[in-house]
């Protein structure tokens, strides 16, 4: 029974619908994806990412042909290589890729966080340079910021750039590094004047990951994967029209990718981990074959972890619309990484349930699911940790969005060479 | 896509909280836990047309969404106003096609209570009219009830004996599951309305209170809870915008939007109280202060038409039979 001939009258403003000019650009994106299935990788049934160490070519030409149909960048200006379309068409694209199955697209750094820096921070050279290439996935880019004795205290590091000449030149080491194995290029935040409080000696620059001097070496995370990397920096040469925003502008640089970052992860409401759908179809399948004492729990599992991923979704759902309306990504997309981390690791636990004693190994004999969910659990620890941990995020939450009273960071107004982090 | 309240909803929100601003509040409800009078009040919602926002406007009401109603019942989870708009909207869809009726509830000229068997019903207090499903049928007719000693005065419960009813709509079990549903959903607006208020008064005291030389709210253990707590807050606003949207434009949504949406309201009105009184230390254990109203709307709140493990479990239903595919 509907109400609807009640407000007929006044246009109903919620709408999840398509509107006619989505429709038809949706059907404009399957047809695109239908034409170039041949060119694209995708996942098998089951599959839930692509390895970029064993499939970096084929990674790289997906992106190509995706870029060159004109569904990479969909929302980036003309003038940037982009469509110049809007962020609900950019979504769009984001659904049909997932529901064809083609995996994140191997740029997403440079796409999500890189890109949007070197649009706002960069020279018109820059944007000539770079943006375009980074679309096509010609140069892929990764984000060189955390180091051994900063992270979440990500001002206080230590990698220096001195100038000489023309060039910088850059000793350091960064670590944590996503996707340094296979990237071109990186946007690296150096100190360059330690005699200046710690956010105000800093200086953003474009690093070539090929330059001499750059020695790149995998790390293996605790699933067992090595998706991240050190990344040594020894006597690098930077050319200063290599250099992002003035010297000792790089805080401000870094904060533009840092928001965008909490936007790109987990701010659109997206899943984190496997969806909520993948675990609906997981315990149709397992919950019925549990004993009943059992299956009581695993409903209460799964019901309470469908309810936290709709919120989550629902979440995104209206800060897409508020950034679609024209604000800017705030500190409230960290409050959506936070809920979102939170829904992942509660799919991600009703999952493992699901598996009954199978949930002991790590992959069961001749079992997909299990190593899928086995290995959506283990990667979660790292989603709570990467983009700024939870601890992080309240702090920014309470203090940026409620107002609450600062935390002490005594070493803030010091010299950096003061505060004992000796550079 | 477009997810957001229009500028009538808008509207209607700032209004709404200036009137329950000005006729209610946490210590009415305190009072009312010692015999006072509920605040605002039946006459007073059905003067503002509150009680009757989506009754239809041939019976003389205005026709509106139930996220129009939502949007109202949280400002008066707000300020714990009583009766609730909970049963108001259950007995709107009740009435669809009793002109009547929905124009006596619209009005105030009837007060009516919803009666689930015999769980305590919502204002039962001082209820004329009540409505219930007996046998696959919708009846209405009086009614005796009993009251314990209330833990939240401003819900009105008790037990419901019915007497001398009369078949209203047979086969009604369809429109009777709706009918729950949409209270599910008020119900949910409402505890938003309480949860972000207890959250708001808790970060307004962490910001002044002070101890050992620094504002509490400088504490992590003491932000990180009040971040907890609004984040929860948040997210459950989308939940009930959603289910309260689904009622009328999407209603085969309704029953997972719902069960979501009370599902999660409960938890998040129960973290937000027990946050606000933990914040305040010592006051905030105290009768005067105004954390255990919130409190109390919480305990009694997480009980009334489903608590959630029942919640959870149709959801985990729903999402069996493919409601997500
Ligand atoms: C999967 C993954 C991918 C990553 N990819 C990249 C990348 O591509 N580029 C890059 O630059 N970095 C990357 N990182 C690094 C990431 O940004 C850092 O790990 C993160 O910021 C935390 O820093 P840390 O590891 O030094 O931990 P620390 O900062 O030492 O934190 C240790 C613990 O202390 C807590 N803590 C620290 N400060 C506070 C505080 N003020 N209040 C309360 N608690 C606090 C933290 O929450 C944490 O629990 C990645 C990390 C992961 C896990």
């Amino acid at each position: 029974m509907r109400t609807t001939t009640l407000t007929d009258e006044r246009c109903h403003p919620v709408d999840f619908d398509d509107t006619p000019d989505e429709a038809a650009y949706r059907a404009r994106v399957r047809a695109a994806l239908a034409e170039h299935a041949d060119e694209l990788v995708h996942l098998d049934a089951g599959e839930e990412a692509a390895d970029p160490r064993e499939q970096e070519q084929a990674l790289r030409r997906t992106q190509r042909v995706l870029a060159e149909a004109g569904l990479v960048g969909v929302a980036w200006a003309a003038e940037h290589g982009g469509q110049g379309g809007s962020l609900a068409q950019q979504a769009i694209v984001g659904q049909e890729l997932a529901r064809a199955r083609v995996p994140s697209l191997i740029n997403h750094i440079g796409i999500g966080m890189c890109g949007p820096t070197v649009i706002a921070h960069g020279t018109p050279e820059q944007h000539e340079r770079y943006l375009a290439r980074l679309l096509r996935a010609d140069d892929v880019w990764c984000q060189l910021f955390s180091e051994p004795a900063s992270g979440s205290d990500l001002a206080a590091l230590r990698t220096t750039a001195v100038r000489d000449g023309e060039d910088w030149v850059v000793n350091g080491q960064k670590v944590w590094t996503t996707l340094a194995h296979v990237a071109d290029f990186g946007i690296l935040l150096a100190r360059t004047d330690p005699g200046r409080p710690k956010h105000a000696g800093l200086t953003m620059f474009v690093l070539d990951m090929h330059a001499p001097g750059v020695t790149v070496r995998p790390l293996r995370q605790m699933g067992g994967q090595s998706d991240f990397n050190e990344v040594f920096l020894d006597d690098v040469r930077i050319p200063d029209g290599e250099r992002l925003g003035e010297p000792g502008e790089g805080w401000r640089v870094a904060l533009t990718t840092l928001l965008n970052e909490r936007v790109a992860v987990g701010g659109g409401g997206n899943d984190l981990g496997l969806s909520v759908e993948a675990l609906a179809r997981l315990a149709a399948d397992r919950l019925p074959g549990l004993p009943a004492d059992r299956q009581v729990l695993a409903r209460q599992a799964l019901g309470r972890a469908a309810v936290a991923a709709l919120a989550n979704r629902y979440t995104g759902y209206r800060r897409l619309t508020a950034i679609s309306q024209g604000g800017l990504p705030g500190p409230e997309a960290s409050a959506g990484k936070l809920a979102g981390t939170a829904a992942a690791k509660l799919v991600a636990d009703a999952g493992v349930r699901l598996l009954g004693d199978d949930a002991v190994f790590a992959v069961g004999p001749g079992d997909d699911d299990a190593g899928r969910w086995q290995r959506n659990q283990a990667w979660l620890p790292g989603i709570a940790i990467a983009g700024g941990t939870d601890e992080v995020l309240r702090n920014i939450v309470g203090e940026r969005v409620l107002g609450l009273p600062p935390e002490p960071r005594e070493d803030k107004h010091r010299p950096f060479h003061a505060t004992g982090s000796r550079a | 896509m477009n997810f957001d309240l229009d500028t009538d909803q808008l509207d209607a929100a700032a209004g709404a909280r200036q009137f329950f601003d000005g006729e209610a509040g946490p210590a009415r409800a305190r009072a009312a836990l010692e015999g006072g009078p509920l605040a605002p009040g039946r006459p007073a919602l059905a003067g503002i047309g509150f009680l009757g926002i989506t009754v239809p406007e041939a019976a003389g009401g205005a026709g509106g969404s139930v996220l129009d109603l939502a949007v109202v019942a949280e400002q008066a989870g707000a300020v714990l106003a009583g009766p609730s708009l909970v049963t108001a909207a259950r007995a709107a869809v009740l009435l669809a096609d009793q002109p009547d009726l929905a124009a006596a509830l619209a009005d105030g000229s009837r007060a009516f209570c919803v009666v689930d068997g015999d769980h305590p019903a919502l204002d039962a207090v001082g209820a004329d009219t009540f409505l219930a499903l007996v046998d696959g049928d919708l009846v209405v007719g009086g009614g005796d009830v009993v009251t314990g000693q209330p833990m939240d005065a401003t819900r009105g419960l008790g037990v419901v004996t019915l007497t001398g009813t009369r078949v209203l709509v047979p086969d009604a079990a369809e429109r009777w599951a709706r009918a729950r549903d949409v209270a599910v959903v008020a119900l949910a607006a409402e505890d938003l309305g309480t949860a972000a208020r207890a959250v708001e008064v808790g970060v307004g005291y962490a910001r002044e209170r002070e101890a050992f030389g620094r504002a509490i709210g400088s504490y992590q253990a003491v932000k990180h809870a009040l971040v907890d707590a609004w984040v929860g807050v948040e997210q459950l606003r989308s939940l009930v915008w959603w289910a309260a949207w689904a009622a009328d434009a999407a209603p085969g949504e309704l029953p997972l939007a719902a069960a979501s949406a009370g599902a999660f309201a409960a938890e998040t009105l129960e973290r937000a109280a027990e946050t606000c009184i933990q914040v305040h230390g010592g006051t905030g254990f105290t009768w005067e202060h105004d954390a255990h109203l919130y409190w109390r709307r919480a305990k009694v709140d997480r009980l009334l038409l489903g608590d959630t493990a029942e919640h959870q479990d149709v959801v985990a239903g729903l999402v069996l039979a493919g409601a997500l595919s």
